[in-house]
């Protein structure tokens, strides 16, 4: 099948009335030979355009399988992953590439930075993959992240939080539909965690669809609106959460309340 | 027990309002309403203290010898407080003093577990599903606060609401170890 037919009306999401589903998982299930952790055991869940979806869950739980299957960088024992309305099990691995490279931004704990390669060229081998001249859109994008300045470095001369943003520009040169990021703070210290996952934030308010997998709660309740629960590979919650504007005594007491009584 | 626990409480929350009103008073010579307002002003409206426990405090500090009023008693609503040497010693020691006593648990979860561990074990898991669900509320609610705070500028306000931050992500980790447990077997000894 030609992934570029399939994608034609990609970009919309594909949905009708105001809310479009841009993933779903039906049923899946992923058997690892030699009991290597992470398998998923029936899992359906659907995520919709313009969300920010944490996952959450001890290691081993099935999370970064379940990116991992939205990604197209892995297929399921069983079920289906469909997004944007292609199911990815029907695309060969030619089209499941032409899908990664064209509607799939991931970030990875560790940055994955090609080493002999400047700043600028990591972020701009995504679109040459594509054939696109992107070099406009990368020095905009390392601008609004923060990392212009460093642009001819070579990732060993920046800092962790320095080739994250990199890394995330990388994710980001093709627009995708879908940025995924695999515990993106996991190596970094607070406050450049604090800033990656701010990043995050605001390329979500612009409209981008983040699905996130960590293990760090406050910074996912921090920006994410909807926290799926992953234990032994199944989902044991899926929790919207609201952002209502709350009166500090709504949110927390400091010991008033049993004197004021 | 209860009365016991009660009492505790009590004692915990006047010293810390005592102390309070002492750390305003190291500041500048105050009024009780501004101390009232001051107090509740630090505390970012986390805790709401009415004028009568104020000036019940100022007494007992005065009483104490550890405030004294500056000028002449008049209005006692416009009498102003300083801190005395006495409050300035009694102030200092009780910063430097760590707190050692018994950790505070407030919340009801404390019980609610107790008890559905012994007499409703098939609901235990929905009940650490809500939960979860409440820290992960509260969370996201301590978060939007915290951001608040920083951006009017009042790290001393941020520092608390971190405090509580953590707190919950304890609380949640907490509910995620007891999800996972097999309680079947573990949660059948209750004595």
């Amino acid at each position: 099948m030609d992934g570029r037919i399939v994608f034609r009306t990609f970009r919309d999401g594909g949905g009708e009335n105001g809310v479009s589903e841009l993933v779903r998982l039906t049923d899946v299930t992923k058997v690892y030979q030699g009991g290597i952790t992470g398998a998923l055991n029936g899992v359906s869940v659907s995520i919709e355009k313009g969300e920010f979806t944490a996952i959450m869950g001890p290691s081993g739980s099935g999370k970064s399988t379940m990116l991992n299957l939205v990604a197209g960088v892995d297929r399921p024992t069983s079920g289906t992953v469909v997004v944007g309305g292609t199911d990815l099990g029907k695309l060969g691995e030619a089209g499941l590439a032409r899908f990664r490279r064209d509607h799939i931004g991931f970030v990875f704990q560790f940055f994955y930075l090609l080493p002999n390669l400047t700043a600028l060229e990591n972020v701009l081998i995504p679109a040459q993959l594509r054939g696109d001249s992107a070099n406009g859109r990368a020095r905009e994008l390392m601008g609004r992240l923060g990392i212009n300045e460093v642009a001819n470095r070579y990732p060993a001369r920046l800092s962790g939080g320095q080739q994250q943003r990199v890394a995330i520009a990388r994710a980001l040169i093709n627009q995708p539909t879908l940025l995924l990021a695999d515990e993106p703070t996991g190596a970094l210290d607070t406050r450049s965690g604090e800033k990656v996952m701010e990043l995050l934030g605001e390329l979500h308010r612009d409209g981008q669809t983040v699905l996130l997998v960590t293990h760090d709660a406050k910074l996912a309740t921090r920006h994410a609106t909807r926290v799926i629960s992953v234990m032994d590979g199944t989902i044991v919650d899926d929790a919207r959460l609201e952002s209502p504007e709350r009166a500090a005594a709504e949110v927390i007491r400091v010991r008033g309340e049993e004197a004021s009584r | 027990m209860h009365t016991q626990h009660t009492y505790c409480v009590w004692v915990v929350e006047r010293l810390s309002l005592k102390y309070g009103v002492l750390g305003l008073l190291k500041e500048q010579p105050l009024h009780g309403y501004e101390v009232k307002n001051r107090f509740e002003a630090m505390l970012g409206g986390t805790w709401d203290v009415n004028i009568g426990q104020i000036y019940t405090t100022l007494q007992r500090l005065e009483r104490d010898g550890l405030v004294r009023p500056v000028g002449h008693r008049g209005d006692r609503g416009k009498l102003l407080y300083e801190l005395s040497p006495e409050g300035q010693k009694a102030l200092d020691e009780w910063l430097a003093t760590p707190e050692s006593g018994p950790q505070q648990l407030h919340e009801e979860i404390y019980v609610k577990l107790l008890l559905a561990t012994r007499i409703a074990n098939g609901d235990l898991k929905g009940m650490l599903a809500r939960q979860k669900r409440a820290y992960l509320q509260r969370l996201r609610d301590l978060n939007r606060l915290e951001e608040g705070a920083r951006r009017d500028g009042r790290i001393d306000l941020a520092r608390l609401v971190r405090g509580a931050l953590l707190h919950t992500e304890a609380d949640l980790k907490w509910m995620d170890e007891l999800s996972s447990e097999r309680f079947g077997t573990e949660g059948a000894k209750t004595e």
